[in-house]
């Protein structure tokens, strides 16, 4: 029995999750939030992370209901993300391991979206559609790598739907993709909206700017409400996602599709996806916010898999990276 | 009158062969008018709504045809179009008879044993002739990969020709920030369909670089979307 | 002699094409055909490259007319008015219908497969020599095609003359 620990704090969430062989102990996890109209700074976040991160450990101890000793491996994520609270996090992981003598692991954050979703969901070799705040990434396994197909050529689709949140003062809480989520439901009208895939790559700069200049002059001059944008902004965005998603998989061959990513969680997203599949006889796998939104567990899981394919990290080695693609990671515990 | 004549394609569609689904577009293989034929097909996708997917529709039929006529005016070799149905989104073109893309082409070459290293050469220099010439008449292919192009073995000429296929993600433009972008989905597809071929790739771009008259700001561009790339945050 | 096909896509449509060379009477079957004595579309062949060039302008008929989208007032001209590479529809029965003193003439006719029209009706009215559809390119003016079709010696290098006129006879309602 292998007992992995991952330690999540790349962006706003702060996550510990324990997993042994593939069986999920534990995993706690808070959340920064900001007020309506307010993105959050990294300074501000690292201080929420190390307010709360010894408590969190605790929870996620506890849970399991294992001591430090139980513990085979402290995997940590090493990036990419945001620099100030990825340094809180790995210095936590960094203590703990060599307090309790066990070795450390630098997990990629986006393999860590990719391993979880596949232990969850069971999916064998799919198309993954990454989607966060901070990345948007069509990738699919081969030869030790999961490559890169697709993705934005500006910024991640979270972002998008994150900075139009603030235009129109949507809350931050739990999250601007969820409450952006729930308005849609009641919107109808469609808005038509600038909508540019360049073969599997995506832009989503156009659309923001575009929906940043017409949102105030539309909802003033009550020729849309704030649902009906909402409504087609999410039916814009995920058109985009589905069609290289849709695009990759032709591309590969491949009959399986998996999402991944806080905006993974989204169910319209989740829905279009399916309807896709299902017209070309595939199957889609996707999990909910526990998973979906970033997590300690992910890390451990990944952290599992490169453990027991023989990979640790020294310490001298074990610092952080705001930018750390996922095509750079040598897959060695796949086929 | 309108459902008489999609009657009359669905009923043809129903005899023809499918060759694949792709994202944009259900590929046949038939004849038509005694010409062996590929009819691409633009059916509705019920997971859009469907204003978003009428517009995208009709205008991506539009582009197609436009941009393989403006190609073929150039000298680039495109399949010819034989017939366009507005209504139900099909396309009738030129089947390339005994061609093989690019990308199995590759594959091919890159077995062990198979010491194709300087034909490989030969090969990524001519595509970045053509594409240079393709960017020279502002068209922006939109969905460049190695399986939308063709190798058509002609009996008569040693070389084969090389076929640019699948313009439905095609535009105008004339701005190097699109040609730049056009390269690097290029890039991608190449180097993740095609592992450790960066090299290769390379070479493609050098010979880019050296046809086309305004290569230049369009490198210089390439690399600026590259660098966006590797210097996006990704938080998240 | 002639040449029949079925098209595929609207299977109960056949379409026969009769050439004939040395016409004396060119005048009077222009007049036969605007007060419909004969019902068939009458082409100068001398703008044609390859009976193929002709299907699939009168496929392209057929299919404007199943869907009301004629831009003409009947099947025959359509089928004259497709064959142009432009929308400009006097400019194309200038070009492609036969004139007075026109000495070719190919006669098409569209009708439904389980009719039989009678093609000796159509023979009988030509004062001229009947000859096999495929001696077409005997009678084409490669120049005059080149030159109203607009094709550039770069696009003669990735195809022939009759891809280059097909392709702008199917795009013309987008370019």
């Amino acid at each position: 029995m292998t007992v992995v620990i991952g330690f999540e704090g790349s962006a706003n969430k702060i996550g510990i999750g324990i997993i042994r062989d593939g069986e999920v102990l534990s995993n706690p996890r808070r959340t920064y939030i900001t007020p309506p109209g307010q993105g959050f700074m990294p300074s501000d976040t690292a201080r929420h992370h190390r307010a709360v991160i010894l408590t969190v450990l605790k929870e996620a101890l506890e849970q399991a209901g294992l001591k430090p000793a139980d513990i085979d491996c402290v995997a940590y994520t090493k990036g990419p993300g945001m620099g100030a609270p990825l340094v809180t996090v790995a210095l936590v992981a960094r203590t703990v391991a060599q307090l309790w003598g066990k070795p450390l692991l630098g997990v990629n954050h986006c393999i860590g979206h990719i391993e979880m979703g596949r232990l969850i969901t069971q999916a064998n070799n799919p198309t993954v559609l990454y989607v966060s705040g901070g990345n948007t990434q069509v990738i699919a396994y081969s030869e030790r790598r999961y490559r890169i197909f697709g993705e934005t050529i500006d910024i991640a689709v979270g972002n998008c739907l994150d900075r139009f949140a603030r235009v129109i003062k949507i809350s931050n809480d739990p999250s601007p993709g969820y409450n952006i989520e729930q308005m849609a439901k009641k919107g109808s009208q469609y808005v038509e909206l600038p909508y540019t895939v360049k073969g599997m790559d995506v832009s989503f700069s156009g659309i923001l700017s575009y929906i940043e200049e017409v949102a105030h002059k539309m909802l003033s001059s009550g020729q849309c409400a704030a649902e009906d944008l909402c409504f087609s902004l999410q039916e814009t965005l995920f058109s985009m996602l589905v069609e290289i998603t849709e695009r990759a998989m032709a591309h590969c061959g491949s009959q399986e599709v998996l999402i991944v990513g806080g905006v993974g969680c989204n169910l319209r997203l989740q829905e279009m996806m399916g309807v896709m599949c299902k017209e070309r006889g595939a199957k889609l796998f996707a999990t909910d916010e526990r998973f979906c939104i970033d997590n300690g567990a992910m890390i451990a899981q990944a952290g599992w898999e490169m453990f027991r394919s023989g990979q640790v990290t020294e310490l001298e080695d074990s610092w952080i990276t705001q930018r750390y693609r996922t095509d750079e990671v040598e897959v060695t515990w796949r086929d | 009158m309108a459902q008489e004549k999609s009657m009359a394609v669905s009923e043809f569609l129903s005899n023809a062969e499918l060759l694949k689904q792709g994202a944009e577009a259900r590929v046949y293989r038939t004849k038509f008018l005694g010409k062996p034929t590929i009819l691409k097909e633009r059916f509705p996708k019920r997971y859009r709504h469907p204003v978003l997917d009428e517009k995208l529709t009709h205008r991506r039929t539009v582009q197609e045809v436009r941009s393989i006529l403006r190609c073929r005016k150039a000298g680039i070799s495109t399949p010819v179009v034989y017939f366009v149905d507005y209504t139900t989104h099909c396309i009738f073109l030129e089947e390339i008879v005994g061609s093989l893309t690019v990308r199995d082409h590759i594959a091919s070459a890159q077995q062990p044993g198979s010491c194709a290293d300087a034909e490989l050469e030969q090969l990524a220099k001519r595509i970045g002739q053509i594409l240079a010439k393709m960017h020279d008449e502002d068209v922006i292919h939109g969905d460049l990969t190695t399986s939308n192009m063709l190798l058509r073995r002609r009996p008569e000429n040693k070389e084969s020709d090389l076929v640019l296929i699948d313009f439905g993600l095609s535009y105008n433009s004339a701005l190097p920030e699109d040609k730049g972008v056009d390269l690097y989905v290029l890039e991608k597809a190449f180097l993740s369909t095609h592992p450790n071929t960066e090299s290769l790739f390379e070479k493609l771009l050098k010979s880019y670089a050296a046809s086309s008259k305004r290569s230049a700001a369009v490198i210089k561009k390439l690399d600026e979307v590259r660098l966006r790339g590797r210097k996006r945050s990704m938080v998240g | 002699m002639d040449f029949t096909r079925e098209l595929e896509l609207f299977p109960d449509h056949k379409v026969t094409q009769l050439l004939f060379k040395d016409v004396k009477n060119s005048r009077e079957l222009r007049q036969c055909a605007v007060e419909g004595k004969i019902s068939g579309a009458l082409i100068n062949p001398t703008m044609l490259v390859n009976p193929f060039q002709v299907l699939v302008a009168a496929n392209k008929a057929v299919h404007s007319q199943k869907s009301g989208k004629m831009k003409t007032r009947s099947l025959y001209s359509e089928i004259i008015f497709n064959l142009s590479p432009t929308n400009n529809i006097s400019e194309a029965f200038k070009r492609f219908g036969i004139s007075d003193g026109d000495d070719s003439v190919m006669v098409v006719l569209v009708y439904d497969r389980n009719e039989s029209p009678s093609l000796s009706n159509i023979v009988a009215k030509v004062d001229g020599q009947q000859v096999p559809v495929g001696d077409l390119s005997s009678l084409s003016n490669l120049t005059k095609i080149k030159q109203l079709y607009k094709v550039t010696p770069q696009e003669e290098k990735c195809g022939t003359l009759l891809d280059a006129v097909v392709c702008r006879m199917a795009s013309k309602d987008v370019v």
